[in-house]
């Protein structure tokens, strides 16, 4: 093939990946610039849509549950995909209390999948569906952007603050402007953290709770300005958080103004924007934390990154894959793929060491990661 | 909440040639169009009320806007730094698929959304102006329609007087297969909805909620037609310090969200114009007497009061900070332009001066046509809500006809618009897809609101080819 990839660089995208998966995502990652890749780097892209089953071009979100089946949330439904690669749908017939599914979240100690709708929030359970909505329980609103499980409660961001639910009494407690630092109760995501609970407010940046004390606090803008980002890596991107992910003392924030992290152990904020930075765009959906990277759902792609080192993943003008290297020190790296996420507008990932879910505006696509006998999938540049 | 399907039907005996004249901006992956407007030709299509494709003005490719609404720097934030980062420069693009997908099958018409405000509180009466004015467009679009074509239908829901309310209604909306809406009537509402309607990617026209933060989100499916407390009060800010001197100015504002927002945003103007204010004092709306409001505010010696809240509060407490003997001068926003403050101030109303949006003396055929018509449906003279409304109404349908029943490339249509001459003037829209048209000053004199002359703004290509009559 004329632009099959150069066998050093395949050797380098190999390594990493071998790497990656050899010391799990715990390892400490080398100096900037050197060593392999500390990020796993997708060969290749198979894409799912309407002919395997999926009631929708749209995906808005994606789940690889502990018994390894894949769920998606659509426009039209609930949906798991079958030994037989098909999709099997669910739909307010079944129980689910609205067609459009926007989260999903799974109960780690019962395995019980929470289900965020635009009408209620919905628990699947032994393979019974069960909705809670504002009229027949305790949830703040029926719109429900983000779901999470922690400790035995379940935690819904809606459009009139976030809902807890205790499972175990059955009880719900609403968190808006009334109980909390909030100035508004608009929240659009929660995310788990070391014994404290991140929420994604409209307006009121990161509010951070720890339950146990029933303490608050918030993470702002600094300047406090829609318009500009006085400076870089000060604190939360912009006020108006639209995602919030955690894992291994790393917060993201997704915003539609960039990327921001707060490094928990440290203290420390960073802060990414497209054009100076490579975020491929500032309109990020959502973020998946795995270990210490963040996948990055934007509209322009996907970005996955430790904070120094990057991959991006495109789709060129002819529909082709594109993935972009970033390390820090070196100018970036750029390679045809020969095969392509479906749509470059991506609404969620999903992924662990050893692949990555995409949910997009136009399918859902499963990527396989980079091992050092498949590089062939990548190919030099054009 | 109620549900009500109100069925417009097409008489469809106008000529459907009247299209003809509209071609259709050329959507590219971005959707925008190229056109640049000529000299000024016909406002409307021959023998129809429906606008001259003339009047829409589309953004182009990477187009650059001024920063900050196009406000004069020294009110811009940190004005004397350059920032890491500008936003709103360019305008968001929506980069995600639709404008090639099918309509939906059997399609009985066109659906247009409307979520009114709830019928408690003081929106109810702008939302039934409001109202008012999208159905006489809808009505007169209609009217329109060649044989063959899909009328227009308006779904309309009350406002739900809680939070997350027009959350619920966006949702509804969609599950309705609405192309578009309108609303809301409320700045907290209309947030909600908006961020629902991202999700569901059908693009919302705002007509009537002045809260400048609603359009600084970067979610690419909204505009709002009506300038913005940051074009008020920016004018008011530049007018209060620079042309009147005042020095001393306080703040009374009703304590909610809406005032919340904009006294602060007025606040940071005046401080950025050397002059902080000296106090800040809230009320709780619908209160009759405020006296250790305005005793504070009396002991601060202000030469200029700033009200923000709803006009019957304001008119209330500005009769009764002139009985305590406060002769301060009074300023505030468009909603002192309501009969309400006038009644409850009476002669504490005089000199009172406030920002409008649009003359509604002026004698531009485009606006008195309108007057006339609007008087004949509804029997009483339109207000700015029924006008914006109209407006607002007008560029969803052209676009619905542009498009057809697609909602992204309905997006294009709404989204992309640099300029539009409504009834109201021309509007400019800014790198958030907001309405930067200059506001007018009014003052109260001897009972009567006398409008500032002004310039009427124009777009470049076509300055200084349209006046305002004094």
């Amino acid at each position: 093939m004329k632009n099959r990839l150069s066998p050093p660089f395949a050797i380098v995208i190999g390594l990493a990946s071998a790497l990656s998966h050899a010391q799990g995502m715990n390892a400490p990652a080398p100096a900037p610039g050197a060593g392999p890749l500390p990020i796993p780097v997708v060969s290749r892209f198979e894409n799912f849509g309407e002919k395997d089953g999926i009631p929708s071009h749209k995906v808005h979100c994606v789940l690889k549950a502990s018994d390894g089946r894949i769920w998606i949330g659509t426009p039209n439904g609930l949906c798991v995909r079958q030994d037989n690669g098909t999709f099997r749908r669910y739909g307010t017939e079944d129980g689910l209390s609205h067609l459009t599914v926007l989260s999903i979240a799974e109960d780690p100690a019962t395995g019980d999948l929470w289900i965020a709708t635009l009408q209620g929030l919905t628990r699947l359970s032994g393979g019974r569906f069960t909705a809670f909505t504002q009229t027949n329980s305790g949830l703040p609103n029926n719109v429900v952007y983000g779901v999470a499980v922690a400790e035995g409660t379940v935690w819904a961001a809606t459009a009139a603050g976030t809902g807890a639910y205790d499972l175990r009494t059955r009880a719900w407690k609403p968190y808006d402007q009334t109980n909390t630092v909030m100035n508004e109760p608009w929240c659009y995501a929660v995310a788990p953290g070391k014994g404290v609970i991140y929420l994604g407010v409209w307006a009121g940046g990161v509010v951070e709770h720890d339950p146990h004390t029933g303490t608050f606090k918030a993470y702002r803008d600094p300047d406090g300005e829609f318009h500009i980002a006085l400076a870089t890596d000060s604190g939360p991107i912009v006020d108006v958080t639209s995602w919030v992910a955690y894992d291994q003392g790393i917060l993201w924030q997704g915003s539609y103004f960039g990327l921001a992290r707060y490094n928990t152990g440290s203290a420390t904020w960073r802060t990414w924007v497209q054009d100076k930075t490579p975020l491929l765009s500032n309109f990020v959906n959502t973020v998946f934390a795995h270990g210490r990277l963040g996948w990055v759902s934007t509209d322009r792609g996907v970005s996955v990154t430790d904070g120094d080192n990057w991959v991006n993943y495109l789709v060129d003008k002819e529909g082709r894959g594109v993935v972009r290297i970033y390390r820090p020190g070196k100018p970036p790296e750029t390679r045809m793929m020969t095969t392509a996420l479906p749509d470059g507008f991506i609404m969620a990932v999903w992924a662990d060491d050893h692949e990555a879910w995409f949910a997009t505006s136009n399918g859902l696509s499963h990527g396989v990661f980079t091992v050092s006998s498949d590089s062939s999938a990548l190919t030099s540049n054009p | 909440m109620r549900n009500t399907l109100f069925a417009i039907i097409a008489a469809s005996i106008a000529a459907s040639a009247a299209l003809g004249a509209d071609a259709p901006p050329v959507s590219s992956a971005e959707g925008r169009d190229n056109r640049v407007p000529g000299a000024l030709p016909a406002a409307q299509v021959p023998g129809t009320t429906a606008p001259a494709a003339s009047r829409f003005i589309y953004a182009t490719p990477e187009e650059e806007y001024p920063p900050y609404g196009g406000l004069p720097k020294e009110l811009w934030p940190f004005a004397n730094t350059e920032p890491y980062y500008r936003y709103f420069v360019t305008r968001m693009p929506f980069r995600g698929p639709g404008r090639d997908y099918p309509p939906e099958a059997n399609l009985k018409s066109l659906r247009i959304g409307l979520v009114d405000a709830p019928k408690v509180g003081a929106n109810w009466e702008r939302s039934v102006r409001t109202r008012e004015g999208i159905v006489l467009a809808m009505e007169e679009a209609n009217l329109e329609r060649g044989p063959g074509e899909l009328p227009f239908d308006l779904i309309e829901h009350e406002g739900i007087a809680q939070w997350g309310g027009a959350a619920n209604l966006a949702a509804q909306l969609a599950d309705e297969k609405v192309l578009a809406y309108l609303g809301t009537i409320d700045g907290t509402d209309a947030h909600v909805a908006l961020r629902v309607t991202l999700k569901t990617e059908i693009v919302m026209v705002n007509t009537s909620d002045p809260d400048q933060t609603l359009t600084e989100t970067q979610i690419p499916w909204l505009i709002r037609v009506l300038p913005d407390h940051r074009q008020e009060e920016g004018r008011l800010a530049e007018l209060m310090v620079r042309t009147c001197g005042c020095k001393r100015i306080a703040v009374l504002r009703a304590g909610n969200r809406f005032a919340r927002v904009g006294a602060h945003q007025f606040e940071d103007f005046a401080r950025r114009l050397g002059c902080p204010v000296v106090q800040e004092l809230l009320f709780s709306p619908g209160a009759t007497d405020i006296p250790y409001q305005i005793a504070a505010i009396k002991e601060s010696q202000p030469d200029a009061i700033f009200f923000l809240g709803e006009p019957n509060d304001i008119g209330r407490f500005a009769k009764q900070f002139r009985q305590a003997g406060v002769k301060a001068r009074f300023f505030g926003t468009d909603l002192l332009m309501e009969d309400g403050f006038l009644q409850n101030a009476g002669d504490a109303a005089e000199g009172t001066t406030f920002t409008f949006y649009s003359d509604p003396t002026r004698q531009d055929p485009l606006w008195t046509e309108f007057s006339a018509r609007f008087k004949k449906r509804w029997g009483h003279e339109p207000d700015t809500y029924a006008a914006y409304a109209y407006d607002g109404a007008e560029i969803l349908l052209h676009a619905i006809r542009i498009s057809g029943p697609n909602r992204w490339r309905i997006r294009d249509g709404v989204y992309n618009l640099d300029y539009y001459q409504g009834v109201t003037g021309w509007m400019r829209f800014d790198g958030t897809g907001s309405n930067t048209a200059p506001v007018c000053i009014v003052r109260y004199e001897k009972g009567r609101r006398v409008f500032e002359p002004q310039v009427e703004f124009a777009p470049p290509s076509n300055a200084g080819t349209l006046t305002r009559s004094p």
